[in-house]
């Protein structure tokens, strides 16, 4: 069996379908989903305030690069600081950024002040640029679907988007839901090890925005994770760095990057069920 | 120090080589049969790592 051409998965749908993305909703709005749309938006705009009221200006110096200088602060003068994963929710990132942008000296104090409850307001934000990401995704299947589905396209054990964004809050959950129960119990349970392990080696204090914004972005992979230290060991005190610090760091990065693996397995798993991958010619069934 | 830290480094890589050997199969009892052969394969290539690493220090720093 030969992959139809039309049915190729490393044929993209095109810049325009892919900046579409970055608007929550854009991609629902344009494949005559208008509910699916006005949900996607409002609550990745919600999710957003509902963090950002907490830590206002303080996403600046959580930034990627942090906007003080050059380029990066003449981008978020435009609302457009680079912050991960919240620039994939582009649009309330952009109005989040003009409200509180103050690049003055006095503001930038401002950027560096710890406040109180800024592990859940970092996480909400930072949640609602993944949520972001999984509309989507869920927009891009459904073009994939329409596109190389045929006249009626089939529907999916599970849809792929969802799955995705299971495993992000529980690794290895969308696994179950896409049909693949002990899979996802075997990878599930490794992320977790991983990412327990840096805890525990950390005294709790790997996953840490305030502390370590870039490495918070890969971790923040491990939504469940990210979510757990933000309500339990983000706010524990830290009197002395644990011997293990390092090592507690970066395990539970890795563990967050082995969980965008387990997502995009598990998007994969349920895209699988409508678009088998094709055997190479000459290969038995 | 060292060989916990080595104890902890072989265990997180067994944990990594589930999830990527996972990818290529569809249930638990498959991937744990290939996660094996593929750790010890990323075991030597760490050591060669490793040992490539020092021998690069000691010609261009010294002992």
């Amino acid at each position: 069996m030969v992959t139809p051409k039309s049915s190729d998965p490393g044929r993209g749908l095109g810049l325009s379908a892919f900046l579409a993305g970055f608007v929550p909703g854009l991609l629902q709005y344009q494949l005559g989903q208008t509910q699916r749309a006005v949900v996607a938006f409002a609550s990745c705009t919600a999710v957003f305030f509902a963090g950002w009221l907490v830590v206002g200006e303080r996403l600046f110096y959580w930034a990627l690069l942090t906007p003080d200088q050059g380029v990066m602060r003449m981008l978020a003068s435009f609302g457009l600081p680079v912050t991960l994963p919240e620039l994939l929710n582009l649009p309330a990132n952009v109005v989040g950024a003009l409200l509180a942008f103050d690049p003055s000296p006095t503001g930038q104090r401002i950027w560096r002040e710890p406040r109180a409850l800024e592990h859940l307001g970092g996480f909400l934000t930072g949640a609602s640029g993944m949520l972001a990401a999984f509309w989507s995704a869920a927009g891009h299947w459904e073009l994939r679907r329409r596109r190389d589905g045929g006249a009626t396209p089939a529907m999916p054990i599970a849809d792929p988007a969802l799955c995705a964004a299971m495993s992000w809050l529980v690794p290895g959950l969308g696994h179950a839901k896409a049909g693949q129960k002990d899979k996802g119990l075997l990878m599930g349970g490794a992320v977790l090890a991983v990412f327990a392990l840096g805890l525990l080696l950390s005294h709790g204090h790997a996953v840490d925005r305030a502390n370590y914004s870039v490495w918070w972005i890969a971790q923040n992979l491990f939504g469940g994770g990210s979510l757990f230290a933000a309500l339990v060991t983000g706010p524990l005190e830290q009197v002395q760095a644990p011997l293990h610090c390092d090592a507690g760091v970066i395990f539970c990065t890795v563990a967050g990057l082995m969980n965008l693996v387990v997502m995009i397995d598990a998007f994969t798993v349920a895209e699988r069920s409508v678009f088998p991958v094709a055997k190479p010619e000459g290969v038995a069934s | 120090m060292i060989a916990f830290r080595v104890g902890l480094y072989v265990v997180v890589l067994f944990l990594i080589a589930i999830v990527v050997v996972g990818q290529h199969h569809t249930t638990a009892r498959d991937t744990l049969r290939a996660v094996l052969p593929r750790t010890v394969r990323w075991i030597v290539w760490s050591a060669i790592l490793v040992a490539t690493m020092v021998a690069l220090e000691l010609v261009f720093i010294g002992w």
